[in-house]
């Protein structure tokens, strides 16, 4: 599976709908390397059966971790000076690093369940996690199956490129060929994009794979997920600068896209 | 086996074609009705040597392969070809990774050390062995060595469960 460099390595190279996940690598560990995978908790089961079926005669043990809690640490200054002021109590701290998707997304702390958060990281408060959600989604960040449902999400479309989701020196993986020409030749017209409503709606109400029109009724992309006036929506790149509107049963809602700050200056073409 | 005068088709990949294929049949049918010579150090049950035409090993209890578990087999290039170099006790290892370009890939490497949990196929005094899990992927399949413009080297070809893989032939996935 390409495993490489110290702190962390970002995405799967099984198959598709593992590509979207992010590996964790414990920071010291003397005898065997372990090895930590966030996962969206729904697909949990089905993250292990695929990785057992290509572990096949490898030594390798694969069990989940329900001792562990997974936090997401996201600074409330601008981000970069933080951490002179993280305190790691190495018997509680498993992992302190940096969330290998981008720096808004600010760090990512995996403690024992029981740990003390405040004495971990002093100063911090414990959030509610819609606001969490509700960050992810004005940066445009997908997470989860929600956000990058298998077999429909593709990797480019959804921006793991600029995520230090792909390696492109690893050789063979499932899709690869795709991926690598696509990334070096090709054009990608659609992106996920964070959208803004002009005003909360319901998520129930929302359609499954709800169209985006443009002004003149084309349509410009699809609403994939997300919460009250937030979202992120696959868009083709022509048309973000115009007025759009998602199509609802007797109804249409105006929407704005934007293009996030953390893209590399070259996105968006 | 008469050199190519007496075929028409032209072109000597055809005749030499042609002369394995007539190869192939003139082992199958001297495997058929000639007894496999005991190996030294094998024991075999009853006493008395057995035909080598089903082509599994006669090592007791360990490597013979359940009727469940399913069984490979090796074309005449790849026995001629192993009979040429594995040295000693040496035969054919074939394994089942994940990884590759399909999902699942072959691997192929010259073994010494039989594990309870081999399965070993014989055939003309060549061995081809596998382990029980990456049998389960390659049953039916055939092990061949073929000999092209691009590489020559040990194939799996035919193999029932796998769906296209790639084109050098290493990686492949599984039919569900």
């Amino acid at each position: 599976m390409g495993l490489k460099s110290a702190h962390f390595l970002c995405g799967g190279a099984v198959a598709s709908d593992l590509r979207m996940r992010c590996f964790f690598r414990l920071h010291e560990s003397p005898e065997e390397p372990h090895i930590l995978l966030e996962c969206d908790s729904t697909v949990l089961d089905s993250v292990q059966k695929h990785l057992k079926l290509y572990k096949i005669r490898r030594k390798v043990n694969i069990a989940p971790c329900l001792d562990l809690s997974l936090w997401a640490v996201i600074p409330r200054e601008q981000p970069g000076d933080i951490a002179s002021s993280l305190n790691k109590c190495a018997d509680q701290t498993l992992v302190l690093t940096p969330d290998p998707r981008t720096e808004v997304m600010g760090w990512r702390l995996i403690t024992k369940k029981e740990a003390n958060l405040l004495d971990i990281i002093p100063g911090s408060h414990i959030g509610n996690i819609q606001d969490y959600h509700r960050h992810r989604y004005k940066q445009g960040i997908p997470e989860g199956v929600k956000d990058l449902p298998p077999g429909v999400a593709l990797p480019l479309e959804s921006n793991l490129a600029y995520m230090n989701g792909i390696s492109f020196t690893k050789g063979c993986y499932i899709g690869q060929e795709l991926t690598a020409r696509t990334h070096h030749m090709g054009v990608i017209r659609k992106r996920l994009l964070p959208v803004q409503f002009s005003a909360p709606l319901p998520l129930e109400n929302i359609p499954e794979g709800a169209e985006i029109l443009t002004e003149s009724g084309k349509s410009a992309g699809k609403f994939r997920a997300g919460g009250d006036e937030l979202g992120i929506a696959l868009l083709r790149l022509a048309n973000i600068n115009e007025p759009l509107c998602l199509k609802m049963p007797g109804d249409k809602v105006k929407l704005t896209a934007t293009i996030p700050k953390w893209w590399p200056k070259t996105a968006g073409k | 086996a008469v050199p190519g005068s007496q075929w028409p088709c032209g072109g000597a990949m055809a005749a030499v074609g042609l002369l394995c294929r007539l190869w192939r049949l003139a082992l199958g049918g001297w495997a058929s009705c000639r007894p496999a010579p005991p190996r030294r150090g094998t024991a075999l049950p009853g006493g008395s040597p057995r035909p080598a035409a089903s082509a599994s090993s006669s090592r007791p209890g360990q490597t013979e392969s359940e009727p469940g578990e399913g069984r490979v087999y090796l074309s005449a290039s790849c026995v001629q070809r192993l009979l040429e170099v594995a040295e000693g006790a040496e035969f054919l290892r074939l394994q089942v990774e994940g990884g590759g370009c399909s999902g699942f890939q072959y691997k192929f490497s010259l073994d010494t050390v039989i594990n309870p949990d081999d399965r070993v196929f014989e055939q003309g005094g060549a061995r081809v062995v596998v382990d029980v899990d990456s049998l389960a992927f390659v049953k039916g399949s055939m092990v061949d060595f073929s000999q092209e413009l691009i590489r020559s080297s040990f194939q799996v070809v035919s193999n029932p469960q796998a769906e296209k893989g790639c084109s050098c032939g290493t990686s492949f996935s599984i039919k569900f």
